[in-house]
C-alpha cells in the first residue's frame, strides 16, 4: 500500500490557510474612536483621514450613480485626499442594517465592515433605535454650513430627527411619468388618477408594500383618503389611523380589480412595475426619485416620448443622507467623504441631468458664485419634472410609525 | 505506520475542514433554533420558535410552495433527462454538439439562467413578443403569466434547464458502464425494444436516476437566489423567507429563521440519505455503507 | 428513416433549449433599449460593455476576486480531496458508510441551511465581510464533490505501479509527483473544474458570509437583475460564463474518452 501522499501539503496547507486568514482579518481600528474626532479640527480630520479606504455601501443598480461616485467622487477623493473610496454596491439597504446590527450584537465595536451607508426612512429609524449610529459631528464638517437645517424636511428623516446622525446628500419628491405617446392627457389629480384607473383597467397597478415606492404610493392614497396630511403629523395615533385607513382599504378594494392582472397579483418590487411600464403593459410608473425617469430614457429602458408629472393634491418629498455606522474603523475619512459630498462642486456635478439629475441638498444660494451659475445653467431633463414645479404641491413624510401601521393594514386589509 | 493511521491521515484534514465549518454552523443554528442565546438572556432552550412556524400560514405556505417547486422540477427533469440521455445515445447527425451543449450548461451558474428564463418567459419577454407578432395575443396581458406566477412555472423551467443536462450525463455515463449486452441478450430472447427498455435498462438505471434526482431535488428545494428572481411575492419559496426573517430589523424573528433552517437542513438530511443509499458505491466493488 | 427524423428534430429541439435563455441575454448586451413588441432592438449600444469594462464599474475587479477565490477554494479543495478520496477509493473500513455521509452531507444539504449559522461562527471569528472567509464558506459544497471525484478515481487506481518506484528507491514526493499525480490527473483536473465550478456560482454563502464586501460578479450581475438594467446585465452575464466556457473548452481533452463527463462522477 502507498505511503500517505500529502502529510507535508497537508500541514503547509494549514500553516499558510491560518496565515491568510489571520492577514485578512487584520482590521485594526484607526479612527474607529468618535469621541476623539469630535474634539479634532478638520485640519486634524483630514490628517487622520489620510491613507484610509472607507466602505461605502449604496444601492449599487443605476450604473449613472455609480459612475458618479466612483469616477468623479472616487477620482476627488484620491488626488485630494489620499482617500479610497471602496464602493459597495448592495440590492436592498436594509441589508447593511442587519450586517450593523448583528456585529453589534456579536461585540464588534471598533471593526466594523460598514463605514458609510446611503440611507433614508425606516433604515435609519431602525439604525438609530437600535444605536447603530454614529451621531453628533456633523458640525465639524466644513460644508455643513450650506445645510438648511432650519427645513424641516431636511432635519427630519421620514418623521424622525436627524440629531446630526445623518448629512443630506440629495432630496426628492414624489412623481408619476407617463408616455406621452400613448396617454395625450394623463389625471393631475388622485381623484383624476383613481377614475382613469376605473376607465381604462388593466392599465395601472403599483408595488406591493413593503416595496419602498409602492408604499410610498399607498400613503398618497392615505393621506388622500384622510383629507390631507395636516391632521397626520406628529406621533402615531391609532383612533386618526383607524379613520383614515377605512377609507384607503375601501378605495384600494374598489380600483384593485382594475389593476393590472385584475389586482390578483402585484409587482414585488418598483423594477417589476418599470419593467410593465417600459413594455407598454402599464400606462404609469412613479419614482420618489423623478431624475431615475431621465436615465432610464438616456439608457434606452423607457420610450423618448416619457414624460412625468406631479398630482395637484400634493406629492410627498423626502430627503436622502449618508450616515457613518457606530462601528465603523474609518470615522475620520467617511466624514471627508460626506463634508465632498456636500460640496458645491459635487452637488452641482450630480445634478446635471446626463449625470444624474439628482436635486440638491444644500442651499445653492449659499454656494460660490461659479456653482450657482452651474446651477442656473442646468436644462433639465425633457422627461423629468423640474423639482420646482414639484415643490409647488409638496406633501410632508408622514413618521416612520405611520409607515409601519399603513403597510401592516395593506398587506391585511388590501394584497391577501 | 498502519493502515488504520494512515486512512485516518488521509481524512483529517477534510473532515477537519468541514467540522469546523459546516457542523458547527449547523449546531449553532440548531441553538439558536431552541432560542439558546446566552449572549441576549436567552438560557432556557425551548421550542417555541417551531411551534410559531408551525402555526404560522406564511411558513407553511412556503413550505408548501417550496416542495411544490423541488417535486415537480426533479420528476420533469429526471424525466426529461431519461428521454435525452436515451437519444444521445444513439448516433444522429448533432449529437456531438448536443453533447457539447450539455456539458456547456454545466457551467452556466443557475442566475444567469434564471434571468435568461425571466427575459425569455416574462409577459413582454421573447415568447410573448412571438406569440404577438404571430397574432396569438393581443398585447402582454394576454400572455400566461409564467413568471413571478403562483405556480413558480418560471422557476421550475429554470430548474429544468440546468438539471436535465446534469442527470442526463450521469444516465449517459452509467449507459455507457452497463453497455448494451443485456439488452440486446433480451431482445434475442424475444423482448420488444420497449420490454428491454422498461425490463432490463432502466431498473439497472434506476438506482443512478434516483440519486442524481436526490440531488436535484435537494437543490431545488433550497436555492435561494433564484425564486428571489423568478418567485411571485407570496407565498415566498421557503429559502427566500428564512433569509429574510435572518436579515428583519427585528431580531426576535432570528430563532424562526433559524428554526427553517433546521427544516431545511433535515429535509437536506433526507436527501443525502437517498443519496447515500443509491449511489454507487465506493471503493473496489464492495459496498461501502 | 422516419426514427432518424425524429431523432434530427428531438436532437435540435434539445440543443434549442440547452442555448435559448442564454439569447436574450446576449441581445440585451448589445441593446439601446428593446421593448415590447420589438422582436429585436430598434437601436444598438456598445454602452453596456463599456460600462462594465470601466474602471468604475468595479465589474472587471469583480470578476478577478471571483476567479481569484474559485481557484483559491479549488487548490485547497484539492489538497483535502486528495487524500480523502484516497482514503475513500482505496481502503476498506469500518465505520466507512458513516465516514461517506459526513464527506457528501454538506453538498447536499442546502447553503441556506448553514449560511445562517455560519454566519454567526466567523462574525466571531472576524471572519465576516473577508475574503478568507467567502474562500471557507466555499469550502463547504466543494470538498465533498472534489473528494467523491478523488474517491472515485482512485477506486480504479493501481497502487503496485506506486510500490514498484518506490522499490526503486523513490521518496514518497516522489512517487507522488512522478507515478500518482500522472495517474490521477485526468480525475483531478475533472474534480477541480467541477470545484471551480461550484465555487464560481455560489451567491448566498458569498452574500451572508461576504456582507457584500466581498464583491464576487453573481452579486454585481444580481444587482443590476433586480434594478431593471437589462443591457449591463446581459453584459455581465455573458462575462460570467465566459471563464467555465474557457475552462470547460481548455480541459475538453481531460474529458474525452472514459471519463466523458464531469457530472458522471458524482452522480452514481
Amino acid at each position: 500500500m502507498g505511503e500517505t501522499p500529502l502529510p507535508a501539503g497537508i500541514l503547509i496547507m494549514l500553516r499558510s490557510l491560518a496565515a491568510f486568514l489571520l492577514m485578512s482579518t487584520a482590521a485594526f481600528a484607526d479612527t474607529a474612536d468618535g469621541e476623539a474626532l469630535k474634539a479634532m479640527s478638520w485640519d486634524q480630520i483630514l490628517e487622520e483621514a489620510r491613507g484610509d479606504t472607507v466602505n461605502w455601501f449604496m444601492w449599487g443598480g443605476a450604473d449613472n450613480i455609480n459612475q458618479y461616485v466612483s469616477d468623479y467622487i472616487g477620482g476627488i477623493l484620491k488626488a485630494e485626499y489620499d482617500i479610497t473610496l471602496n464602493r459597495v454596491s448592495i440590492a436592498d439597504t436594509v441589508d447593511v442594517v442587519n450586517i450593523v446590527l448583528t456585529e453589534k450584537e456579536a461585540g464588534v465595536t471598533d471593526a466594523g465592515t460598514v463605514d458609510l451607508i446611503w440611507i433614508n426612512g425606516e433604515n435609519f429609524r431602525s439604525m438609530k433605535q437600535a444605536d447603530l449610529v454614529f451621531c453628533g459631528y456633523t458640525d465639524a464638517l466644513p460644508n455643513n454650513a450650506l445645510v438648511n437645517w432650519g427645513n424641516p424636511a431636511i432635519a427630519n428623516d421620514f418623521g424622525v430627527p436627524v440629531d446630526g446622525c445623518e448629512v443630506p446628500w440629495n432630496t426628492a419628491q414624489f412623481a408619476f411619468a407617463y408616455d406621452s405617446a400613448l396617454v395625450a392627457e394623463p389625471p393631475r389629480s388622485m381623484a383624476d388618477l383613481l377614475d382613469w384607473i376605473k376607465t381604462n383597467p388593466g392599465r395601472f397597478t403599483y408595488p406591493a408594500p413593503p416595496d419602498f415606492t409602492g408604499s410610498a404610493f399607498v400613503r398618497h392614497v392615505f393621506l388622500y383618503a384622510a383629507g390631507g396630511a395636516d391632521a397626520l403629523l406628529g406621533l402615531f395615533d391609532q383612533a386618526k389611523f383607524d379613520v383614515a385607513a377605512a377609507k384607503t382599504w375601501a378605495i384600494l378594494n374598489e380600483i384593485e380589480p382594475f389593476l393590472w392582472r385584475e389586482g390578483q397579483t402585484y409587482p414585488n418590487t418598483v423594477v417589476q412595475m418599470n419593467e410593465l411600464f417600459a413594455n407598454g403593459e402599464v400606462a404609469f410608473t412613479f419614482n420618489y426619485d423623478p431624475a431615475q425617469f431621465g436615465l432610464a430614457v438616456q439608457a434606452g429602458t423607457y420610450p423618448d416620448t416619457t414624460r412625468s408629472f406631479g398630482l395637484n393634491d400634493g406629492t410627498i418629498g423626502n430627503t436622502n443622507y449618508t450616515l457613518i455606522p457606530f462601528n465603523s474603523p474609518n470615522k475620520a475619512a467617511a466624514m471627508v467623504v460626506q463634508n465632498l459630498l456636500l460640496s458645491g462642486e459635487a452637488q452641482l456635478e450630480k445634478a446635471k441631468p446626463e449625470v444624474w439629475g439628482a436635486a440638491p441638498a444644500i442651499e445653492i444660494s449659499r454656494t460660490s458664485d461659479t456653482v450657482q451659475a452651474g446651477f442656473a445653467a442646468i436644462e433639465g431633463h425633457p422627461s423629468v419634472v423640474p423639482a420646482e414645479e414639484l415643490a409647488k404641491a409638496a406633501l410632508p413624510e408622514l413618521q416612520a410609525d405611520w409607515l409601519t401601521a399603513i403597510e401592516a393594514g395593506w398587506r391585511a386589509s388590501v394584497g391577501n | 505506520m498502519t493502515e488504520r493511521t494512515r486512512i485516518i491521515l488521509m481524512l483529517a484534514p477534510a473532515f477537519l475542514l468541514l467540522g469546523g465549518v459546516f457542523f458547527s454552523a449547523l449546531g449553532l443554528t440548531l441553538l439558536r433554533s431552541f432560542r439558546y442565546m446566552p449572549v441576549i438572556g436567552l438560557t432556557e432552550p425551548d421550542l417555541a420558535a417551531y411551534a410559531t412556524i408551525l402555526a404560522s400560514p406564511g411558513f407553511l405556505g412556503s413550505l408548501g410552495l417550496s416542495l411544490w417547486i423541488a417535486a415537480v422540477s426533479t420528476l420533469t427533469s429526471a424525466g426529461l433527462a431519461l428521454a435525452a440521455a436515451l437519444l444521445l445515445r444513439q448516433t444522429f447527425p448533432g449529437r456531438r454538439l448536443i453533447g457539447f451543449l450539455f456539458q456547456l450548461n454545466l457551467t452556466v451558474p443557475h442566475v444567469v439562467g434564471a434571468i435568461g428564463i425571466l427575459y425569455l418567459f416574462s409577459q413582454s419577454g421573447a415568447f410573448a413578443r412571438l406569440a404577438y407578432a404571430g397574432g396569438l395575443i393581443g398585447g402582454p396581458a394576454e400572455f400566461p403569466a409564467l413568471v413571478h406566477d403562483p405556480f413558480a412555472v418560471g422557476i421550475i423551467l429554470q430548474y429544468v434547464w440546468k438539471e436535465v443536462p446534469f442527470i442526463g450525463l450521469i444516465l449517459l455515463a452509467n449507459m455507457q458502464a452497463i453497455g448494451e449486452d443485456h439488452e440486446a441478450t433480451a431482445r434475442s430472447l424475444g423482448a420488444t425494444r420497449w420490454q428491454a427498455f422498461t425490463h432490463v435498462l432502466l431498473p439497472m438505471l434506476m438506482p443512478g436516476l434516483i440519486a442524481a434526482s436526490a440531488l436535484v431535488f435537494a437543490f431545488a428545494f433550497g436555492a435561494y437566489e433564484i425564486p428571489l428572481l423568478l418567485g411571485a411575492n407570496a407565498p415566498e419559496a421557503l429559502p427566500v423567507l428564512a433569509y429574510r426573517s435572518y436579515t428583519d430589523v427585528d431580531l426576535a424573528a432570528r430563532p424562526e429563521a433559524m428554526a427553517m433552517a433546521m427544516i431545511i437542513a433535515l429535509i437536506g438530511g433526507a436527501m443525502v440519505l437517498v443519496y447515500a443509499r443509491f449511489a454507487r458505491p465506493m471503493g473496489r466493488g464492495r459496498h461501502a455503507g | 428513416m422516419r426514427g432518424n427524423a425524429l431523432r434530427l428534430f428531438a436532437g435540435l429541439a434539445l440543443a434549442l433549449w440547452l442555448v435559448l435563455p442564454l439569447v436574450p441575454l446576449a441581445i440585451w448586451s448589445v441593446a439601446h433599449g428593446w421593448r415590447f413588441p420589438d422582436l429585436l432592438p430598434q437601436q444598438w449600444s456598445g454602452n453596456a460593455w463599456a460600462y462594465a469594462f470601466s474602471p468604475g464599474s468595479g465589474v472587471l475587479e469583480s470578476l478577478g476576486l471571483t476567479v481569484f477565490i474559485a481557484t483559491a477554494t479549488t487548490v485547497l479543495a484539492a489538497l483535502v480531496g486528495v487524500p480523502a478520496g484516497r482514503a475513500l477509493g482505496l481502503h476498506e473500513f469500518r465505520g466507512k458508510g458513516i465516514v461517506t455521509l459526513i464527506l457528501i452531507a454538506p453538498a447536499i444539504v442546502p447553503g441556506i441551511a448553514v449560511a445562517l449559522g455560519l454566519h454567526g461562527v466567523f462574525l466571531r471569528l472576524g471572519l465576516t465581510g473577508t475574503v478568507g472567509g467567502v474562500i471557507l464558506a466555499h469550502l463547504i459544497p466543494v470538498i465533498p464533490y472534489m473528494t467523491l471525484i478523488m474517491a472515485s478515481v482512485f477506486s480504479s487506481f493501481d497502487t503496485d505501479v506506486e510500490a514498484q518506484a518506490r522499490s526503486l528507491g523513490a521518496r514518497p514526493v516522489q512517487v507522488f509527483i512522478h507515478v500518482t499525480l500522472p495517474a490521477i490527473l485526468p480525475g483531478l483536473m475533472t474534480g477541480a473544474l467541477f470545484a471551480f465550478l461550484v465555487s464560481w456560482s455560489q451567491y448566498l454563502l458569498t452574500l451572508s458570509i461576504g456582507g457584500g464586501r466581498v464583491q464576487t460578479l453573481p452579486l454585481t450581475l444580481f444587482t443590476f437583475a433586480t434594478s431593471g438594467r437589462n443591457d449591463v446585465t446581459g453584459a455581465i452575464a455573458i462575462l460570467y460564463i465566459l471563464p467555465g466556457v474557457l475552462i470547460l473548452l481548455f480541459t475538453a481533452r481531460h474529458l474525452t474518452g472514459r471519463n466523458q463527463s464531469l457530472a458522471a462522477r458524482v452522480g452514481a
